[in-house]
């Protein structure tokens, strides 16, 4: 498939994909019960609009913003199996969020973002600090790749310290949008001015692709574009984790799949892949509120287990 | 002869030390109150109406022992990793073996209609084995080179990833299993009994033999392949075994107390520092080693949140990240 | 423009009549002044503790967050309130389907409920009470709170009043100050309930203790066969979520013959799901009852 096809296939999906998430979950709306839940004082008003609708647009954001920092991650590092993970930010962020949610139970759950946010650009600080400015695009993967394990095991001590609020833990851990609403929304939000940003890198991570002699030969530093699309990356997926949890495979797989779709070229790679995050992670929160209704699945879950067998099959075919 | 001498020093240190933690494991921090007398006692004249000595002999004896084979299975499981791939950074848990494990276990224990079908030992060993195999395959493991050290670590960090993944997708559907499960995930060696002891050493320590077996061929690959094959070495019989090994001892382990993680990533590297690169030396020494720190995680495990226990694998890898990020920093990668 | 004059007025003239007559309650929740001008009359209940404080005065809420299983709601309770509409988990309840049933009232627990306290307003009224975790004078003060709300002040206190006979005449058969462990065994992990669990609680008010131990921090704490033989408790009472449970496993070994509950037979089995999940007055009179059972068979 060509970029000119994957575009418009790509959003007629997205619309269909929205569409579904309206219509459908643990109550069916018809598409009249749609349109008049978008005014206030309406039946399914809640349902729709405080419910089902800015659940879907944060399911657009973060899906985009998770895939969109995979592909810069996968353009820097130039390692098909290399994602945000590797950077441990997601990792930091879980770490603070469970170290909030053992030692200040008493405290209230609206600072959870916050705290969990400043814990992934920590994560991401210390990461820089021990790699410095110089250091091989691998060599930062796998400390990243280390220091995440760190951050990690971690997060297993104080659960396992703290037994009773291992649950708890557990869920945000795993990454869900229940009961995320136009707040969290808003908070989001602003982190995507970063969007135009990382697009405008796509030009320079094609020519990183060529090698650091060439880059450096055309007149691009590869060392700023590493550091500004590593930068970027960082801060969306800190951004992302911090209102939904760590939601895993994303970051790995949207770039993969685009990039099998519409080749490697990053100027329309990074825009695809955001549009295949979205998709994902819609699917995924559907699927999540429809499978056993009334339950409501942690959407991580869905994605992990959509997410790892491709991975897998996709791995298999890249030997 | 300066050098033999400092080996043999060195070496009666470690079971110096070995046999004091272990005698020190028997009592620390026990809940019921112990002495280190007491431990003797039970050894000598054991008395049936004394509950100290019926805990040393009943709780902690088994207990102690378990820690010691767990340890020499895992530091050699990392040690012939090491060898086999002539990668400083493989390891049972970087290269995803425990998070396969892990999975298979955490999927034999709570989806009711794998429930019973096979034992959980079986299933983390059938789990590790495939994890292990995945990486093997997409980090090219058999090749050599400074980036392909990098390689064989994302590929066993992105497959640990996806067992870690499905695991917490499994546990968190049974939301009361949760704390025992993760307890479990964490390798715990409080549940070690008698009985577990009967089943496991069998297969640690036929495992254990094995491995000191293939150190010569292990020091032979150190040469590179071509210079192994020229000194006819069947290069693909020993990998074979090898990873067989491999399997067997951290399967063994993890089937015994959980998934415990760096011993293997930390050990050899220990092991190395102290005897040099001679793989006929430097095994038996990691078991030492492996055992040791095994068993002093064990009695820290105990101390760390007195009287509750926090589970051994949480406190060694408390330990070892680090190292491990050291490790990476060291290397020129 | 007449049309709606008139129809503000009728609105207006109603509400003024509703606020009146009827009448508006005032209570404290966790997050400040609750005030309802209404008697609820379809309440949605997110912890099992609140059901069984409705169903103590007799009235049925018309959804429950029963994590889809029926079975998990106390008899007792099930036969007060009939039948009922699952909202989904505890932790996670469907907020569409908590819609979708139009509540005029929700209950919802601080600790698993506040991130969507904001959301639960929108729907309709949020009373907002400890529930996990809680004690069992938290669980009867969070039982007062509901009753005044939903307009059944009197009869709560009336049933308070006999919840207490019914404990004290129960205590009276029971043996005073025996130290009695109560614990939920899973498969690889058993968990005593303390001094400030709800279950401890409830065996205090029934005149008898839990063991003390030195250090004491946690309601549940995860314990090792020896910690179990340090604390030794005369009774021995466990809810077996798992078959064989973990305590099935020690009951085999030589050191559980240690256990001064062990050499006097006094090791026993209940309902884990009534004793530490379903907590409230009619939990709390199925525990002594089930007590009270064991005592009188020795």
């Amino acid at each position: 498939m060509t970029a000119q096809r994957f575009f418009p296939f790509a959003l007629i999906m997205l619309f269909a994909l929205s569409l579904a998430n309206l219509l459908f979950g643990a109550v069916s709306l018809s598409l009249h019960d749609i349109w008049q839940g978008l005014f206030v004082g309406s039946e399914q008003h809640f349902t729709v609009y405080e419910y089902r609708l800015p659940r879907l647009f944060l399911a657009i954001l973060v899906g985009a913003g998770l895939a969109l920092s995979g592909a810069l991650v996968q353009g820097v590092i130039r390692n098909p199996l290399a994602s945000p993970d590797v950077l441990g930010v997601s990792h930091g962020a879980g770490l603070a969020a469970v170290f909030y949610m053992t030692y200040f139970n008493g405290a209230s759950t609206e600072w959870l973002p916050e705290v969990a946010l400043s814990g992934g650009l920590c994560a991401a600080l210390i990461l820089w600090y021990l790699c410095g400015a110089h250091s091989s695009a691998i060599k930062l993967a796998i400390t990243g790749v280390a220091l995440a394990a760190f951050w990690a095991s971690c997060i297993d001590f104080l659960m396992l310290t703290k037994p009773l609020e291992i649950n708890n833990a557990l869920l945000w851990l795993t990454g869900s949008l229940w009961g995320r609403s136009w707040p969290q929304l808003q908070a989001l939000l602003p982190w995507f001015v970063l969007v135009p940003f990382a697009l405008g890198l796509s030009k320079y991570l094609n020519v990183l692709d060529l090698g650091d002699d060439s880059a450096n030969s055309l007149g691009v530093s590869p060392q700023s574009v590493r550091l500004l699309s590593l930068a970027i990356a960082v801060a969306l997926t800190a951004a992302c984790v911090s209102v939904c949890g760590p939601i895993g495979f994303l970051g790995l797989v949207a770039p993969h799949l685009t990039r099998k779709l519409v080749g490697g070229r990053h100027q329309s790679l990074l825009p695809a892949t955001m549009l295949t995050g979205a998709c994902l992670l819609l699917a995924a929160d559907l699927a999540a509120r429809t499978l056993a209704p009334p339950i409501e699945l942690p959407a991580g879950i869905l994605t992990a287990i959509i997410g790892a067998p491709y991975f897998l099959w996709l791995l298999l075919r890249m030997k | 002869m300066s050098h033999l001498f400092r080996s043999v020093s060195l070496g009666l240190f470690l079971c110096l030390g070995l046999l004091l933690i272990s005698w020190w494991n028997l009592f620390a921090w026990s809940v019921v109150p112990v002495s280190g007398a007491d431990v003797l006692h039970a050894f000598t004249s054991f008395n049936d109406q004394s509950i100290a000595h019926r805990i040393v002999l009943d709780l902690r004896l088994p207990r102690l022992l378990t820690a010691l084979l767990v340890g020499a299975c895992l530091a050699s499981a990392g040690t012939i990793m090491q060898g086999l791939t002539r990668n400083p950074l493989a390891a049972p848990s970087v290269l995803g073996v425990n998070a396969g494990a892990a999975l298979g276990m955490a999927l034999v224990s709570t989806l009711p209609f794998l429930y019973g079908a096979l034992s959980t030992s079986i299933a983390a060993m059938l789990g590790g084995g495939v994890a292990w195999l995945l990486v093997m395959l997409l980090g090219s493991a058999w090749r050599v080179g400074a980036n392909e050290h990098g390689r064989l670590v994302l590929a066993g960090v992105a497959i640990s990833a996806l067992c870690a993944a499905l695991t917490k997708a499994v546990v968190i559907m049974e939301e009361d299993q949760a704390a025992g499960v993760m307890t479990w995930l964490a390798g715990s060696l409080a549940d070690a009994r008698w009985q577990k002891w009967q089943t496991f050493w069998p297969v640690a320590s036929i495992s254990l033999i094995g491995a000191l077996g293939l150190a010569p061929s292990l020091n032979v690959l150190q040469l590179g392949e071509d210079n192994a094959r020229n000194l006819g070495i069947n290069l693909l019989r020993s990998k074979l075994f090898g990873s067989l090994l491999v399997l067997m001892l951290v399967g063994a382990a993890i089937s015994a107390v959980g998934s415990i993680g760096f011993v293997g990533l930390i050990v050899p590297h220990i092991a190395r520092l102290m005897f040099g690169q001679d793989f006929r030396l430097c095994l038996p020494v990691a078991m030492i080693i492996g055992a040791l720190l095994v068993t002093l995680a064990d009695t820290l495990s105990r101390a760390v949140t007195y009287p509750m226990e926090t589970p051994a694998g949480a406190i060694l890898a408390l330990i070892g990240a680090p190292f491990f990020i050291y490790l990476v920093r060291k290397r020129t990668l | 423009m007449l049309l709606s004059v008139i129809k503000r007025l009728t609105t207006t003239l109603c509400t003024l009549m509703f606020m009146s007559s009827a009448y508006a309650v005032t209570v404290q929740d966790s997050k400040g002044t609750f005030t309802l001008d209404h008697t609820p009359q379809r309440i949605v209940v997110l912890e099992f503790s609140f059901a069984d404080a409705l169903a103590s005065v007799g009235v049925a809420p018309i959804g429950i967050a029963d994590d889809k299983d029926k079975s998990r709601v106390l008899p007792a309770v099930q036969q007060v309130i009939g039948d009922w509409q699952s909202v989904g988990t505890r932790s996670q309840p469907s907020l569409e389907v908590i819609a979708s049933l139009k509540p005029d009232l929700i209950i919802a627990d601080i600790s698993r409920h506040e991130s969507v306290y904001d959301d639960l307003q929108k729907i309709a009224p949020t009373l907002i009470l400890p529930s996990r975790r809680e004690t069992y004078s938290d669980n009867l003060k969070a039982a007062s709170i509901i009753a005044k709300v939903v307009g059944k002040e009197q009869e709560m206190t009336d049933r308070l009043v006999q919840h207490q006979q019914f404990m004290a005449h129960i205590a009276q058969q029971l043996p005073d100050h025996a130290i009695l462990q109560f614990g939920v065994a899973r498969a690889d992990a058993l968990f005593l309930h303390t001094d400030d669990s709800y279950t401890g609680g409830v065996i205090q008010a029934l005149g008898m203790q839990t063991p003390v131990s030195d250090r004491d921090d946690s309601a549940y704490r995860q314990t090792s066969l020896e910690q179990l033989v340090a604390l030794n408790p005369e009774y021995l009472i466990v809810g077996h979520y798992a078959n064989p449970s973990i305590v099935d496993n020690w009951s085999n070994e030589p050191l559980w013959t240690v256990l001064t509950a062990v050499q006097n037979d006094h090791v026993y089995r209940v309902d884990p799901n009534i004793w530490s999940r379903c907590r409230g007055i009619l939990a709390a009179e199925h525990i002594a009852n089930d007590l009270l059972q064991i005592f009188s068979e020795q």
